[in-house]
């Protein structure tokens, strides 16, 4: 008896009783549906917390300095940080960009005919790349601009739209404080996570030239800046990176060990990170869940092939006193549990795409089709076929064939 | 303890099924059962046989032993010059399928399948694989006079026609031995008639047929009878009207 009369053995004994293959099946069905949704729209929302993981937003921390210090405690004032501060950041390993940000609210952006009050910002070239930003015409601010104190300025594209009507600005002038800059390029604005709320008004100044001509410097040190911004690259673990930024700015401004820092570093990762956790949690609570379903199912096929055997005792008695061998009424029940599984698993492997598909459309995440999800779920039900098929056909295998045929 | 008192004679060469000492011991609880107590029993190629006695009388048990569905305590069953009481069950179940044909009294068809199939069904189990078993089949139903049924149901088949179909799957294998276990318990007396006389005319082609039954005028068809008591031979008859 060759494997392909047994499958047809096994489909004919499907066959010959719809009702009841179709009630077994019906658990199985509904199990390999759930598992496979809810290992989607695991996978799904997984995939949304890592997108928002990798975003630049989540991989950046921002380093302010503290501003309850020097008020009402008796605390001495923050230091400000420098630039040389940010030079050594630059420096770290896993950095994908590190800046320092001289900050300047509420100036007057004007050309001869036209002004906006925006923010006013000295800038590094890395500006761009940490706040996700794009050029959209000319170019960034460069490292020579700050070297050579060039007037030049980057537009945000809601300036260009205010004051140029949208229009090509590029070498074209806007004063500042009555500082005349002329224009090198537009950008996008900065990622929503960073800038300071919806505002789009943004002029970027080479920091040098910021500090010198327009903003002013400071008493206390030299090539200050504001606030710094450090970027990870993707995957980075940014917790290291974090360490080796306490350790440079405790270093450049003397702090003693233990002594609190007089700056505070802020960063979403945490909370990111939480969010990552619970996803995980409910997805495992979601599988676990398709699994018991799963399981019920497999129990309800045993069930019935249980059922089954008892009431065929007489043809498998039969069967064997024809020439069937242990090993043929074995395959035989053991293919019948496993081709009603194969079956139950394609129905509802698609039960479950449309599942999740209407899922993820209400709950507004992308559905992935993974296929690793398919097959753990299809997966699933072979083995629960082979499981709990296996104590059916062992006990159909063992049956003596004189009592068999003897059964009533 | 007669049977372990006689002396055993080595197996008959010549003969297609030879029992020495065949001894088989049930165990209920504390006590045991001889079913069969030291027989001793030779049958010819081409006999007709008919093992009669009583319930209890080890008729039922014998009939496992040569039909190798069951395997003696003590003693020797050879079959076709096959030693059965020493085989592996699946060499047994190559045996059976290659050797004997069984005959139920329940017929023991498959319901939902059609003559044919039924009739088909040892050849399923048969290495190598049998190419034209459906060919085969075929001609075991019109050896039985229902070549015009092969189509047919069990439930759409009298139960005459049944026991029919029934002995074509028995023939459809070409077994050595044709073994009956109370083919006509089932059936109205007219139709007793006509499956005992097919079986004659089965036998008269060439094939052993051994009959178990307790009923007289359905061994009056064997050319030998053959009967038992508490699970041991008490007489070994020629039957002469049926051998004539």
């Amino acid at each position: 008896m060759n494997a392909l009369s047994t499958l047809g053995l096994a489909a004919s004994s499907i066959i010959e009783r719809p009702l009841r293959s179709l009630l077994t099946s019906l658990g199985i069905v509904i199990g390999v549906a759930a598992v496979y949704a809810m290992l989607a729209l695991g996978e799904g929302a997984k995939k949304q917390v890592e997108e928002s993981l990798n975003s630049i937003g989540t991989r950046t921390m921002q380093v302010w300095p503290d501003w309850n210090r020097g008020r009402s405690s008796q605390t001495r004032p923050s230091m400000p940080f420098t630039e040389e501060d940010i030079r050594e950041m630059r420096a770290i390993n896993g950095v994908f960009a590190a800046t320092g940000t001289l900050t300047g609210r509420g100036y007057t952006i004007a050309t001869d005919i036209s002004d906006v009050n925006g923010n006013f910002l000295g800038v590094d070239p890395d500006q761009l790349k940490a706040s996700g930003g794009e050029m959209k015409l000319g170019e960034n601010i460069s490292f020579a601009d700050i070297e050579t104190r060039r007037p030049v300025v980057v537009i945000s594209e809601g300036i260009q739209q205010r004051l140029f009507d949208g229009q090509n600005p590029i070498g074209q002038t806007v004063k500042v404080n009555n500082v005349a800059f002329t224009i090198k390029g537009v950008a996008s604005k900065p990622d929503s996570n960073i800038s300071f709320g919806n505002d789009d008004l943004f002029a970027w100044a080479p920091i040098t030239v910021a500090r010198e001509r327009v903003i002013g410097g400071n008493r206390f040190v030299q090539n200050h800046v504001s606030n710094i911004m450090v970027v990870g690259d993707i995957g980075q673990n940014l917790n290291s990176i974090e360490e080796e930024v306490n350790t440079i700015l405790r270093r450049s401004r003397d702090l003693k060990v233990g002594a609190p820092p007089d700056y505070r570093i802020f960063s979403s990762r945490g909370w990111q990170e939480q969010a990552a956790e619970e996803t995980k949690a409910l997805s495992f609570l979601l599988a676990a869940m398709g699994a018991i379903s799963l399981l019920v199912g497999g129990v309800g096929v045993m069930n019935i092939m249980l059922v089954s055997v008892t009431e065929r005792t007489r043809e498998i008695g039969l069967r064997m006193a024809l020439g069937a061998k242990k090993s043929n009424i074995m395959n035989q029940f053991l293919t019948e549990a496993l081709l009603l599984c194969i079956l139950s698993g394609i129905v509802g492997l698609t039960l479950g795409f449309f599942m999740s598909k209407l899922a993820m459309d209400t709950m507004d995440v992308e559905l992935v089709f993974s296929p690793s999800v398919a097959l753990i779920s299809f997966g699933s039900a072979l083995m629960i076929g082979v499981v709990f098929g296996f104590l059916p056909a062992r006990r159909a295998a063992s049956l003596n064939p004189i009592e068999a045929l003897r059964h009533e | 303890m007669a049977g372990e008192a006689k002396p055993v004679t080595a197996p008959s060469k010549s003969a297609l099924i030879s029992c020495r000492n065949l001894t088989k011991i049930y165990k209920m609880g504390q006590s045991e059962v001889r079913a069969l107590d030291g027989v001793d029993l030779d049958i010819l190629e081409g006999e007709f046989v008919a093992i009669i006695g009583s319930s209890g009388s080890g008729k039922s048990t014998l009939m496992n032993m040569l039909g190798a569905l069951d395997q003696p305590t003590t003693g020797q069953v050879t079959i076709n010059g096959e030693n059965v009481g020493t085989m592996k069950s699946k060499s047994l179940a190559e045996f059976r399928n290659a050797t004997i044909g069984f005959v139920f009294q329940q017929f023991q068809l498959l319901p939902k399948k059609s003559a044919l199939k039924n009739v088909a069904l040892p050849l399923q189990y048969r290495k190598p694989k049998v190419k034209d078993a459906a060919q085969q089949a075929a001609h075991a139903l019109s050896l039985v006079g229902l070549a015009d049924r092969s189509g047919h149901r069990p439930t759409e088949l009298s139960g005459g026609q049944q026991q029919r179909v029934a002995i074509a799957r028995a023939l459809a294998g070409n077994p050595k031995v044709l073994l009956a276990d109370e083919p006509t318990g089932a059936l109205d007396s007219k139709t007793s008639t006509d499956i005992m006389k097919l079986m004659q005319d089965l036998n008269a082609n060439g094939i052993t047929i051994i009959v178990i039954t307790h009923e007289d005028e359905v061994a009056a068809y064997a050319q030998r009878v053959i009967e038992f008591k508490d699970g041991r031979i008490i007489s070994d008859k020629r039957n002469e009207e049926a051998a004539a």
